[in-house]
């Protein structure tokens, strides 16, 4: 099926009345999570999961993926408005967006911010469309030391793009990794670090952790703090960006696409890097540098292009490759396997109907977020009035039936309450989750094509140097680790030399 | 780099100690053929090596006082409310459960008053129930309410 014939076919599937309602919902749902902070993507994926298992999969995942879309949508908003990022990858968006706001511009960067998302998620949808399938075709060749070595560079690279310590990150992709192996062993069919306990039989399960680790300990973080949400009283006018705006905009929304979905493609990278590299691009090559953090729509067009395009090409290694690209989509390859499908290179060629419905209820949602956006700002406005002291509850409770209804088993709802608390104390002592989650995601696909490519090549580790790409990809994850030592060295030469 | 990281460091050393030992137990294999406890033992040992550096590196840079806690009393508050929650929920059912937990955050934890507290919580256990068990049937537990 080439790419036109499968799209149309993919249009078929997604303009149906059924689906373009789970679409609606999806974004609705995915906007109004994107506009409160307190509850992130990740949280609010798991607690919808449960609800789509008596809907069809393409339905289940056009609603999931509308909502992810809906997130970065949504996010800005409160990031223009009230200067607090609606969810993680709109922080940059702040740095500008409250300033034009404090000038009286808020329209014109809620305008922009909405127009960029949506020429960036176009552009991106058509790149995915175009490289999801190439790359699966590619994947097909890979053999399991390929995939051992695939999976290595993503958790290398996840730690060497983490915010904090490299070391803490590496420490809590170790963890990642050992709490992947609780359950049973797939191979021997031993019982690992079980305690007799039914609930860790299958293992952990990537829901309650990540909605313990984004969403309880976000909760928990924020009633700690004493939050003062000062929204812009003044009323939003000239939603639509001037002549001029589009001229100082274009540019950055066209880098900021191109940056986002290069970035986005590279399993690990997540949404958050790129939108920081996209905003640090733009003022090194801003005529006016100085500008930015004043209010400069430049500061808000490109992050927000950025964060769109790398949110849609965090599909391509999940669908093409069954790597997830961040635990959001951890989370969405989870769904495909409840669902019954088998995530890897054969399930754009095996289910066709699923890829391509999914790409085009993208396109889709892109033109349903630009036309409800928009004219809905003033609604997202008064909820975001909604103090924190209500909204906390509700959050905690949706997380509460979410992890309940995976399994209808109370397990859950305590490995939830404990990575709650984890996720609650490595964020105080500065460790990151999100190398944990990934290890976590990745640990039983790593665990498997290791011993495969051990059992293949009688046991010689060699294999996994002596194959071009395997060796490539392990010299990548080589060189992110020896990065920041070489980064340590050279500083301290410069010191010792001024 | 912080203070704490010091425990912390040792905590994570202790524990991929007892990893190790536990994935000895489950059978190293051979590399032919790894066993059970193979990749289990591997990254104990890297979480190991990396909690004795964080210990070095801990006394040897200048570590910083870790941020305060804000309102400790407050966080406890509300992980005892979700934790009870939890252990009540197959029990008293989700109705109940759910109309105790909103009521505790409300009315223990943030102060609100009586009838503000009672009605909210009220309101969002109904609601909840409506959403979540009739329309999206996620058949949450009835609990004493079903018996």
């Amino acid at each position: 099926m080439d790419a036109l014939e499968g799209l149309l076919y993919g249009f078929s599937l997604a303009l149906t009345l059924k689906n373009l309602g789970f679409v609606f919902a999806g974004v609705l749902l995915g906007t109004l999570v994107g506009v409160l902070p307190g509850i992130g993507p990740a949280a609010a994926i798991s607690l919808l999961l449960p609800s789509t298992f008596h809907a069809d999969p393409i339905s289940s995942m056009i609603m999931l993926c509308g909502l992810y879309y809906g997130t970065m949508y949504g996010g800005s908003t409160t990031s223009i408005l009230a200067n607090i990022p609606g969810e993680a990858a709109s922080i940059v968006t702040c740095f500008d967006g409250y300033q034009m706001a404090r000038q009286g511009r808020a329209g014109p960067a809620l305008g922009i911010a909405a127009f960029g998302s949506f020429i960036a998620g176009t552009i991106a949808v058509v790149g995915l469309m175009l490289l999801a399938p190439t790359l699966a075709s590619v994947a097909l060749k890979f053999g399991s030391p390929e995939y051992f070595s695939l999976m290595v560079m993503s958790m290398t690279l996840v730690t060497y793009l983490s915010h904090g310590s490299i070391l803490k990150a590496l420490m809590t992709a170790a963890l990642g990794l050992i709490l992947s192996t609780i359950g049973l062993d797939p191979v021997t069919s031993t019982l690992r670090f079980t305690y007799d306990s039914l609930v860790l039989r299958d293992g952990i399960g990537i829901v309650p952790v990540v909605m313990g680790l984004f969403g309880v300990s976000e909760v928990l973080l924020n009633v700690g703090a004493t939050m003062n949400r000062e929204i812009l009283q003044s009323k939003i006018k000239n939603l639509f960006p001037s002549r001029k705006d589009w001229k100082d905009s274009s540019m950055p929304i066209a880098r900021g696409s191109l940056l986002g979905f290069i970035l986005g493609v590279i399993p690990g990278l997540g949404t958050i890097i790129p939108t920081f590299l996209s905003y640090g691009l733009e003022k090194r090559l801003s005529k006016h540098p100085k500008k930015f953090g004043t209010g400069t729509i430049e500061g808000v067009a490109a992050p927000e292009s950025c964060n769109n395009a790398a949110a849609t090409a965090n599909f391509v290694p999940m669908l093409s490759l069954g790597i997830p690209a961040n635990p959001i989509m951890a989370i969405l390859l989870g769904a495909l396997t409840i669902y019954g499908l088998q995530p890897g290179p054969l399930l754009i060629t095996e289910h066709s109907d699923l890829f391509w419905g999914v790409i085009a209820s993208m396109y889709v949602a892109n033109v349903m977020l630009l036309i409800l956006n928009l004219p809905l700002i003033p609604l997202w406005v008064q909820i975001l009035r909604v103090p924190y002291t209500i909204l906390y509850p509700l959050i905690l409770l949706f997380c509460l039936i979410g992890s309940y209804s995976l399994n209808n088993n109370v397990g859950d709802v305590i490995i939830m309450c404990i990575f709650g608390v984890v996720g609650f104390l490595m964020r105080k002592f500065q460790y990151e989750p999100a190398p944990l989650v990934l290890a976590l995601v990745l640990g039983p696909m790593m665990e498997d094509n290791l011993r495969q490519a051990l059992l293949i090549s009688g046991g010689s580790f060699a294999t996994f140097i002596t194959r071009p790409l395997s060796a490539a990809f392990l010299l990548v994850a080589v060189a992110s680790l020896l990065l920041p030592l070489l980064k340590i060295r050279l500083a301290a030469r410069y010191r010792e030399q001024e | 780099m912080v203070k704490a990281d010091r425990w912390i460091g040792f905590l994570f050393a202790l524990f991929s100690l007892y990893v190790c030992v536990e994935s000895v137990r489950l059978g190293l294999g051979t590399y032919q053929q790894p066993g059970a406890g193979f990749v289990p033992f591997c990254a104990g040992v890297t979480l190991g090596i990396l909690s004795l550096a964080l210990i070095f590196l801990a006394f040897v840079l200048d570590a910083k006082k870790a941020e305060a806690w804000h309102n400790p009393d407050r966080i406890l508050m509300v992980f005892l409310a979700i934790l009870g929650f939890t252990l009540l929920l197959e029990w008293l059912g989700f109705i109940l459960s759910a109309l105790l937990l909103i009521w505790f955050l409300l009315k223990v934890v943030e102060r609100r008053g009586w009838s503000f507290s009672v009605g909210v919580a009220l309101l969002v256990a109904g609601a909840s129930y409506v959403v979540f068990d009739v329309w999206l049937r996620a058949q949450l537990p009835a609990g004493i309410l079903g018996s």
